[in-house]
């Protein structure tokens, strides 16, 4: 690595750019002073009164339950229009994947303000129920895209070879598909439940006002300006995210 | 190697998890009663002891505008057995049928409403809530770092602030404030006059950050702000943080906003709701809510309850020469389109 | 495999996005032909009204205001994240892996959370402020929040790493034999860069440019939280429009606008290039 060319330097800046903001919230979560542009002493209490701020924790309940669900079900529909798109070409298929390409590169104000309007117009309550269908539409673009890139890795003779050797289909999908797809599955259905847990602007048009997802408590939160438990939330957000990346990265690690 | 990992994965996952079934398995079978109230309303205590006085569970949802309360109630799930809109908001919600007409009998603390301050409400109003705080409009700054101001809504047009001030992202809170400024009513629906008041807010824009609601308090605490147009409930709770908050009513007028207590129509428990309503109108609990909202609630059984500072406190308990200059702001139906129309204008500039 | 078993495959997805991409897609463009009612519903019957409004000179603004700050956005994005996926490509192994994780982690940490440490970062009153202030860089009483300048700092900020994934994913797979040849032949570092890896990489300068502009294009909450009157953006009036003034049909024909926004420059520069679209996520892969 050639320490002094311009590409050196430019990323070495950039690493500082993204991490500056990180390191400012990490200090101020230990900061006393209520507003977070004077430090004033270093204290736990934020954390403190972190853990007993009940609303938080139903926020992150519900975040949670929305992920689970949404990625059990993009998993699946994303894993099979993966499939139909990658095994068949048909004119059907064509139009399949523009179904499928078009919302990922919506911006996502314009998928929030259309799901909301669509729950309006049939009259559906909103609430976590509308949170979970807009969120695993969202999430099964992704995943659809992610499998159809393992599926072009994925050696089909396998298949053959099984089917010639006499196995029906489901024994081929229990021994050799599935085991074989389980890492793009895993890391497609990583990728749901992230996006699922962080998603704000779509959750923000359909969630209505009463329920509240970790992003919309964080929102509402720097609105109203209310105590820097924000901060010690950040922080543990962010460990939490640390772990998990440097899990799935190891666990990556291992397949290759 | 892998096997540990996703268990450790699995372990971080399911944590949370059973905490949250923790909080929630505490729901049991009682009576329930459905608020749906500004956040920070009525102090976690008072709710406590109802709660056990009544033996009923609960459910609370809140809201920081009365546009979100109405989506709310409108688009969300569920029917509620209270809630709070702003005067105004009441009165469409009513013209749609939203609410039902409060019965006065069953209400025996009624009767500690302050005459002063009911009397020169509207009837009709009284009919379909019970006037439960009453905010007005000012302007909130720091006397820290502000040095000379004039008590009038024109301190905007000063360009010594640029940037650091803000006013109410409402639309008839903001209008109106021109209109009064200019010598009108803030209930005005003349062409003439809208376009006069919206002319004079493009000249204050400019010295502007944003139109900001919520954030304007912590903004003024924590110096991001050094003025401010918002309420004096509010400005009173942020000069408890941080006394170097000062606040004026402009001389020349200003807009009250009342809040009603409602009982929407469908609400599942009526009863209850007349419960909490008539608790609320108790003269201690009153007390109780004031003294840690800082809003006002016209509650003569209240009054001798407080703490000498809250009773001489001109925020508070406004002095008579302003009350006389403030205006309640009224819905005005169709006519009302008027004020979107001029907002947008506004917004664009 | 059979016919059948193509619908079988196909269904799930297909009607999902059907019933709930489509269909609410359809239903943005029928309440852009609707009218509002005073109570922030719809009025039965048609109307032209939301869609008229659309030619007001405000919204011109508006567009133009849009465009600019995704135009610039992009641009510096992949200035910067040209060096940067460079010399990601060119780290020896053991780096590239850690390099990679750096670059990822703040992309995956909560979007809304950096936003607020930037809101506490640029505060009046904040040590940043005071020390530029000190630095007599900026008079002390400058906002650094509240403008154009603070939105686009924070778009940047936020979309950065749309931009370095697929040019890193793109360099990735750059043959550095050709830089090497390119130079034994003549040419200068910098010749070289601009002649032989710069085309090479067009696909993920390209995808990176792409997301990053659509992203930013569809800019909401930025300019929401740190933004003020010169920098509001078509996102954040679609929301005033649903959330505060509660007008439907405007909001829909806004959304109508905003995806012309979106789409028609992209669609101008896939008619000047000639090579075939197809989307790379690689950027979404790299975990």
């Amino acid at each position: 690595m050639k320490r002094n060319s311009i590409s050196f330097w430019v990323t070495l800046l950039v690493l500082i750019f993204l991490y500056l903001p990180i390191i400012v919230l990490v200090i101020n979560s230990f900061n006393d002073s209520r507003f977070s542009s004077q430090w004033t002493e270093f204290t736990f209490k934020w954390y403190d009164k972190l853990w007993d701020e009940y609303t938080v924790w139903q926020a992150f309940g519900n975040s949670l339950i929305i992920a689970i669900s949404a990625t059990v079900a993009s998993t699946i529909l994303g894993t099979c229009a993966a499939f139909a798109l990658h095994c068949y070409k048909t004119p059907l298929q064509k139009i399949h994947y523009g179904l499928v390409y078009v919302p990922l590169i919506i911006p996502d104000i314009l998928m929030g303000i259309s799901f909301l309007l669509f729950f309006i117009a049939i009259n559906i309550h909103l609430g976590l129920f509308t949170i979970f269908i807009a969120h695993t539409t969202f999430c099964m673009t992704y995943v659809t895209m992610v499998m159809m890139s393992k599926l072009q890795n994925f050696d089909f003779t396998l298949v053959e070879a099984a089917q010639d050797l006499g196995a029906n289909r489901w024994a081929v999908g229990r021994r050799i598909l599935l085991p074989l797809l389980m890492p793009g599955l895993a890391s497609g259905a990583l990728l749901a439940f992230m996006l699922s847990i962080d998603e704000f602007v779509i959750t923000f048009f359909v969630a209505g006002q009463g329920v509240s997802t970790l992003p919309i408590y964080v929102y509402t939160m720097i609105k109203f300006g209310s105590t820097p438990i924000i901060n010690a939330l950040s922080v543990i957000i962010l460990a939490l995210t640390v772990i998990v990346v440097c899990i799935a990265q190891s666990l990556s690690k291992e397949d290759q | 190697m892998k096997k540990t990992l996703i268990i450790i994965l699995t372990i971080l996952i399911a944590t949370p998890f059973v905490f949250f079934l923790n909080h929630a398995y505490h729901r049991s079978s009682k009576q329930k009663l459905y608020l749906l109230i500004w956040s920070d309303y009525i102090k976690t205590d008072l709710i406590e002891e109802f709660r056990i006085q009544h033996d009923c569970e609960m459910i609370i949802d809140t809201y920081d505008s009365n546009e979100s309360m109405y989506a709310k109630l409108k688009f969300g799930s569920g029917n509620y057995d209270i809630v709070i809109p702003s005067g105004y908001f009441m009165e469409m919600m009513n013209e749609q049928g939203m609410l039902t007409p409060i019965d006065h009998s069953r209400l025996p603390n009624l009767k500690n409403l302050d005459p002063e301050y009911i009397n020169p409400i509207a009837p009709e109003l009284l009919k379909i809530g019970v006037p439960y705080m009453i905010s007005i409009a000012g302007v909130a700054y720091r006397k820290d770092k502000v040095s000379e101001i004039e008590d009038s809504w024109d301190v905007f047009n000063d360009s010594k602030y640029r940037g650091r001030m803000t006013m109410l992202n409402d639309v008839r809170e903001t209008i109106g404030a021109a209109l009064i400024f200019l010598g009108y009513s803030v209930n005005s629906v003349d062409p003439d006059e809208i376009d006069h008041a919206v002319e004079t807010i493009i000249q204050w824009k400019r010295n502007l950050a944003k139109f900001e609601s919520e954030q304007y308090k912590s903004g003024i605490a924590s110096g991001e702000f050094l003025v401010v147009s918002g309420y004096n409930g509010d400005t009173l709770q942020v000069i408890q943080e941080n006394p170097n908050v000062d606040f004026f009513f402009p001389r020349e007028g200003t807009a009250i906003a009342i809040d009603f207590l409602t009982i929407p129509k469908e609400a599942p428990n009526p009863e209850l709701a007349y419960a909490l309503i008539d608790y609320l109108l108790d003269g201690s609990v009153a007390a109780e809510n004031m003294k840690t909202t800082f809003f006002f609630t016209p509650n003569l059984a209240a009054y001798d309850l407080l703490p000498e500072e809250l009773k001489t406190n001109p925020l508070l308990f406004i002095p008579e020469k302003i009350r006389k200059k403030a205006t309640l702001i009224r819905y005005q139906g169709k006519k009302g389109i008027i004020y979107n129309k001029a907002w947008n204008k506004i917004k664009g500039a | 495999m059979e016919k059948k078993h193509e619908w079988f495959v196909t269904l799930p997805s297909f009607v999902w996005l059907l019933l709930f991409f489509l269909i609410p897609t359809c239903i943005i463009f029928i309440y852009a032909l609707k009218s509002q009612d005073i109570y922030g519903g719809i009025e039965p019957g048609w109307s032209l009204e939301a869609i008229s409004n659309l030619f007001d000179k405000d919204y011109t603004l508006l567009i133009f205001r849009t465009l600019m700050i995704s135009a610039i956005t992009t641009a510096v994005c992949i200035l910067l994240a040209l060096p940067v996926g460079y010399q990601m490509a060119i780290a020896p192994k053991r780096f590239r892996k850690l390099l990679i994780l750096m670059l990822m982690l703040p992309f995956w940490t909560s979007f809304l959370i950096r936003i607020f440490a930037w809101k506490a970062l640029l505060h009046p009153e904040g040590f940043f402020n005071n020390l530029l202030a000190f630095l007599h860089i900026i008079s002390p009483n400058t906002t650094l929040l509240y403008h154009l300048g603070a939105v686009l700092l924070v778009t940047i900020y936020t979309y950065l790493p749309f931009a370095i994934f697929p040019i890193y994913a793109a360099a990735s797979k750059f043959n550095f034999q050709l830089f090497e040849a390119a130079m034994d032949l003549g040419a200068s570092r910098s010749q070289a860069f601009l002649k032989v890896f710069l085309p090479g990489i067009s696909k993920g300068i390209s995808t990176g440019a792409m997301m990053v502009f659509i992203s930013t294009t569809g800019a909401y909450i930025i300019p929401d939280l740190v933004g003020g009157f010169d920098s509001e953006m078509i996102g954040t009036r679609i929301a005033q429009k649903v959330f505060v003034e509660r007008n439907l049909p405007e909001a829909s024909a806004l959304s109508i606008l905003l995806a012309l926004v979106v789409f028609l420059p992209l669609l101008a520069i896939t008619m000047f290039s000639s090579r075939p679209k197809k989307l790379e996520l690689e950027l979404r892969n790299k975990e």
